[in-house]
């Protein structure tokens, strides 16, 4: 056991020790202490070197706001996270913790020369040094300033751990277990309301874990926590600790991180690392207290140089002295009862320097019956030592005038200005914020939130006051959700009341512009550089901010706001409130992207949908593309194929013989009711009222702006039931557009729509051999060329299962497309399979389709429209019902640019040679050699190699295109320009032959 | 993981821990649309009441319906049923103009029991499930799917989910529940 572990002193468990290494070297602390305090218990201050200086650094606190002691640590392969707050990570058997920023290593570091040229690094540095010559940005000073930025190193391996996320109502949610939080959770859970009460740290107690001494109600305080605890679960409220409150959305969302396994040494399996929580809360208690400000001045970061209530929380929860002689700097009461204890436990207090000149006066007699010199009214003007303090200097101020030096030998520095209430999560939900000229610190004011602050949070000071203010909230919010609630009162003993004042940087007799006096530790900014920043213009905190860079590493600030605003508002002159604070922004503390990717990742990335034929395609070699959320067989190459080679040969095989393809993914809607062909007449371009049922036709959906949204093959089934098809990818769109206008413009029509796209599995047979393979399957329907003729649709049998039989072509050849229920989809298609190898039968994919619709000039939503292309333009004004009083665009369709010369439409495009693709996206312009920028008159939007053609075919959108049949247009690509002659569509049977076997 | 075909085979997927998951059996399943007025008809068309209170059921045999929406309703029957209904409400349908549109196929159903069924739910399912009463149900969604979500018992619910998307909220339940067990 260390001299500095106090024995029986604190909540760690002194029988259980733990070991694990620091840099190396092998560390025993005990069970139940972070990294940092046990490394303290060993007396080891020296953890980090700062980002900027490369300045040797201890821990400064003992909580997540800790800006110094960050390290790498290593929870096995694949397991390491930088920047580990050393104060946060509590130890395990055989834990793995690097320090960072240093090279060769943390005691001697190379780096360190910044410190030496410290002038040079002045604020806005990067901004002024990196200027010039501009060229240099991208190769020289990015490439630097990324290398240089940041602590620690990002881990390089695949994150093997898993994360997991959950959703959670809660009537209240209290944010901080400290007595305020406890006792609001007591006030709302005994009010019979579902409470949630989270906390950041391994338990439950918050400030009460620090201050044993004081007594709730006849019981000492951690006894107090443990019946609170007891009671809260025992009336079902559920108590997170580990849990940090990560951010404050809108109507009361709220966002936890809950780290399951960080602290475990062999987790199970199963057991997710760390569980994101977004809540839902009736109210929202936050009662997350106050967090200590450092004093500003010279050399006030050296290790050892520690907040006061932080050295007392090592000490009264840990049972660790922070070092045997100890010198106190303080503008608030708080840091004298961390002397007391200090001192009680056996730490030579060497003196409490008070910057005010008048202490209390039961301070005053603490200090004496234990021997501590006062020094009030001083000031502290320089620390020395290398990698530990060694000495404090500090100078009587009198009248504003800074007296004779004094040097204070010491081991450890203990400091307190004040404490700064946490009002982050405040921040988040935009409620504003007011001064308060006593305090020196901003409360909270108007909220935007159901929620209340209890406590510390909003500037009360002492457990006795925030205990009970808690409780107050507690039973408020109970009533704001209908509940009767009166707060109950807690009488506290030996509670540590007090006030303290608020500083710019401290008072000095040495040359402030060389004082390295930080405001923010973890980005490096001193006082100075926010004094400089003021001086060259920068007259808004936003802008302070952001030159210095001061509040704007991983802690944001939650040590340095108020110390940098108090220094800005000094430097021009204003009052602060003038001046302003910056916004915080989620999340609290620093959080992994595991917790945000949650089980998004692998397999569950994504919602990959698949078809009821999927698993076939995969079993015979598909190769696939996304479409809109669905996966789908692109194209089955056969052994050594490319995919050219395969479309190629799928293509033959289809229009030689026969093809099957999978189109269960088309979107289906079924249209029912006695205004149903009223309804399709309104929203659709073509007419319905005279397709009888038993007959299909191409329908096309435009938004009212008269541009193409959607189109597909409709079937009537009968006078009040169609079916409807849409594009794969437009099927929810469409069906909430048609929603859309049915509820909210039609509702006196009798139609309802049902989404089918996943009742039916489609499969398409196309090619000549089509009719014969199917005619011997099908039940209950005559599918001769005359009796069933192209776009009819019935309700039959196909090889013993329901059907709904479409005959109608996306290929230009003989084609019948057989719905049957999803479930029997991969059957269906196994019995074409087979029956259909006496013709060669091809299974082909989406690329194939591709090329057979553009053969035939059939165009495909999305690609060759992009929302901005019109029927007209489209070439397929035939479609539109032009005696129709009224369609969905039919107005849109008149609007003067629509009805424009000279607007892009679509042609087809054959390039001169008869042998060059164009590539889709490529632009268009009318003369190679018109000067750069050239005008650009449209653009290709789809383009193939033709097996029909023999030769690449292509479409493309051309301003005034339908009027230049037969003209050169001309596509400048890298390698040169390409020619390309101006033609209709359709590229084979432009008859339409095929279709009518 | 268990991998998942798109056979749906019933049965357990999970089992033997705080929670079970179980794919049922195929039945028959129907959306139901019909105004106000066609409503007792075509309730009594079918064999059962059409409740009027979003995510209220009722039952009547193999027959089931969860009203979700004004005029809308989810019915699952047995699976060799729908002929009948089909039938029965074919003959009502000029005197009472609806939309019975057969989705039997459309959908499978899962069955998640046990102490930590809600906690499964709440995985992926933002809603607050302590609110869905006993006996009720609603629309909703499960990691971004959409989903029929039947409260059965205080610790017994049904989940309808669309076949194509079934894989993922399935995997989904699957390592939720190994992380429940851990």
């Amino acid at each position: 056991m260390s001299s500095f572990r106090v024995p029986g002193r604190g909540r760690i468990d002194h029988q259980s020790p733990v070991e694990f290494s620091f840099d190396g070297k092998k560390i025993t602390g005990v069970k139940g202490d972070t990294i940092a305090s046990a490394l303290l218990a060993n007396g080891i201050h020296l953890m980090g070197r700062s980002f900027k200086y490369h300045r040797p650094r201890g821990p400064v606190s003992a909580g997540s706001e800790e800006p110094n002691a960050l390290m790498g640590t290593r929870r096995g392969p694949g397991r390491f996270e930088p920047n580990t707050r050393a104060t946060v990570q509590e130890i395990w058997h055989g834990l793995e913790a690097t320090s960072q920023n240093r090279y060769p290593s943390l005691e001697f570091d190379i780096g360190a020369v910044n410190d030496r040229a410290y002038m040079l690094f002045s604020a806005g540095f990067y901004y002024k040094t990196f200027m010039w010559p501009k060229s240099f940005w991208d190769k020289v000073y990015e490439p630097f300033i990324r290398a240089a930025a940041g602590l620690g190193v990002s881990p390089t391996e695949t994150d093997p751990d898993h994360y997991a996320s959950r959703y959670l109502h809660t009537d209240v949610l209290v944010i901080g277990a400290g007595p305020a939080g406890l006792a609001s959770a007591l006030a709302s859970a005994r009010a019979g309301l579902r409470v949630t009460l989270v906390d950041e740290n391994t338990e439950a107690g918050g400030t009460l874990l620090s201050e044993p001494q004081a007594v709730i109600d006849g019981s000492q305080a951690w006894d107090w926590v443990e019946k609170a605890v007891a009671e809260l679960k025992s009336l079902g409220a559920r108590v997170m600790t580990r849990t940090t409150a990560i951010g404050y959305y809108h109507q009361n969302m709220v966002a936890l991180c809950e780290k399951l396994t960080d602290h475990l040494p062999a987790p199970a399996a199963n057991m997710p690392r760390e569980r994101m929580w977004r809540v839902r809360a009736g109210q929202v208690i936050l009662a997350q207290g106050a967090l200590e400000k450092p004093l500003v001045f010279d050399g006030n970061d050296r290790p050892g140089v520690m907040l006061a209530g932080s050295a007392q929380t090592y000490l009264n929860r840990y049972g660790v002295r922070v070092g045997n002689s100890a010198v106190i700097v303080t503008s608030h009461d708080s840091a004298w009862y961390a002397a007391f204890d200090l001192a009680d436990a056996g730490t030579k207090i060497q003196a409490i320097v008070d910057t005010r000149a008048n202490p209390d006066s039961t301070l005053l007699e603490g200090a004496k019956s234990r021997s501590i010199r006062v020094l009030a009214g001083y000031t502290a003007t320089r620390t020395e030592g290398r990698l530990r303090v060694k000495s404090v200097r500090v100078n009587p101020v009198s009248n504003g005038k800074v007296g004779a030096p004094e040097t204070l030998t010491c081991d450890c520095l203990l400091m307190s200005g004040g404490w700064t209430p946490s009002l982050h999560l405040f921040s988040h939900t935009k409620g504003s914020l007011a001064w308060d000229d006593e305090k020196q610190t901003f409360l909270p004011d108007r909220k935007t939130e159901d929620c209340e602050i209890a406590g510390a949070g909003r500037g009360l000071w002492g457990i006795g006051a925030a205990i009970n203010d808690g409780a107050e909230m507690g039973a408020l919010v109970a009533r704001h959700l209908g509940r009767d609630a009166v707060a109950a009162t807690y009488d506290v003993a030996s509670d540590r009341p007090g006030t303290g004042i608020s500083h710019k940087e401290l008072p000095t007799d040495l040359n402030p512009g060389k004082a390295r006096a930080f405001v923010d530790y973890q980005n490096d900014v001193t006082a100075k550089d926010l004094r400089l920043a003021v001086r060259e213009g920068m007259h808004s905190i936003e802008h302070v901010k952001r030159y210095t860079t001061n509040g704007m590493a991983t802690d944001q600030g939650k040590m340095s706001n108020i110390n940098g605003l108090n220094i800005a508002a000094d430097a021009l002159g204003k009052p602060q409130p003038k001046v302003g604070l910056t916004t915080f922004r989620p999340p609290y503390t620093p959080t992994t992207f595991g917790a945000f990717v949650g089980y998004h990742k692998g397999d569950h990335f994504d919602v990959t949908r698949k078809t009821p034929i999927d698993s076939w395609a995969e079993e015979n070699g598909a190769v696939f593309e996304p479409v809109s959320m669905w996966r789908r067989a692109w194209y089955f190459p056969k052994d050594g194929e490319d995919m050219d080679a395969a479309v190629s040969r799928e293509c033959r095989a289809t229009r030689a013989s026969l093809g099957m393809f999978d189109a269960s993914t088309l979107g289906k809607i079924e249209v029912v009711g006695p205004d149903a062909v009223e309804f399709m007449n309104r929203m659709y371009t073509n007419p319905w009222t005279k397709l009888a049922p038993g007959r299909t036709r191409y329908g096309l959906l435009l938004g009212d702006d008269g541009f193409i949204r959607d189109d597909g093959v409709i079937g009537r089934l009968s006078d009040d039931r169609f079916h409807v098809t849409t594009t794969t990818g437009g099927a929810a769109r469409v069906l909430n557009m048609m929603e859309d206008y049915l509820q909210t413009e039609w509702p006196d029509l009798d139609v309802w729509l049902t989404s089918t796209t996943e009742q039916w599995a489609t499969i398409a047979l196309n090619g000549p051999n089509a009719r014969k393979l199917l005619e011997p399957l099908v039940e209950g329907l005559d599918i001769s060329a005359d009796a069933f003729p192209h776009m009819s649709i019935a309700e039959c049998k196909v090889a013993g299962l329901p059907a709904r039989l479409f005959r109608v072509s996306f290929t230009g050849e003989l084609g019948f497309e057989v719905n049957v229920p999803a479930a029997h989809g991969r059957e269906l298609w196994e019995i074409l399979w087979e029956a259909g190898q006496q013709y060669d039968i091809c299974p082909y994919g989406t690329e194939t389709m591709h090329v057979l619709r553009a053969e035939k000039g059939y165009i495909i939503v999305g690609q060759d429209t992009d929302g901005t292309v019109t029927p007209y333009d489209a070439g397929i004004s035939w479609a539109i019902g032009k005696s129709k009083p009224d369609f969905v665009g039919k107005r849109g369709l008149e609007r003067p640019d629509l009805v424009a010369k000279g607007r892009k439409q679509l042609v087809g495009l054959l390039s001169r040679d008869g042998k060059t693709k164009l590539e889709e996206g490529a632009q268009i312009v009318l003369d190679p050699n018109q000067p750069i920028p050239m005008k650009m008159v449209g653009h290709v939007t789809s383009s193939y190699h033709s097996d029909a053609a023999g030769r690449p075919i292509a479409f493309g959108l051309v301003e005034g295109g339908h009027d230049k049949m037969g003209d050169t247009i001309y596509i400048p690509m890298p390698e040169g320009v390409i020619e390309a002659e101006v033609t209709g569509t359709v590229f084979y049977d432009p008859e339409g032959a095929r279709l009518k076997l | 993981m268990t991998v998942l075909t798109h056979a749906f085979t019933p049965g357990p997927l999970v089992s033997g821990g705080a929670v079970s998951v179980n794919l049922m059996a195929p039945i028959g399943r129907f959306s139901v649309r019909v105004r106000e007025s066609g409503r007792d008809a075509l309730g009594a068309a079918i064999g059962l009441e059409l409740p009027t209170r979003i995510g209220a059921r009722t039952k009547n045999g193999n027959r089931e319906v969860i009203c979700l929406g004004p005029d809308e309703w989810l019915l699952q029957t047995g699976a060799g049923e729908t002929a009948d209904i089909t039938a029965a409400c074919a003959a009502i349908y000029a005197a009472t103009p609806h939309s019975l549109t057969d989705i039997s196929a459309r959908e499978i159903t899962a069955k998640i029991e046990g102490p930590a069924a809600i906690d499964l739910l709440t995985i992926g399912c933002p809603r607050d499930i302590d609110q869905i009463a006993v006996g009720d149900g609603c629309r909703t969604v499960i990691d971004g799917i959409s989903v029929i979500l039947w409260r059965d018992g205080e610790a017994s619910f049904r989940v309808d989910v669309w076949r194509s998307f079934a894989p993922h909220l399935l995997g989904l339940l699957q390592t939720g529940s190994a992380e429940l067990s851990a």
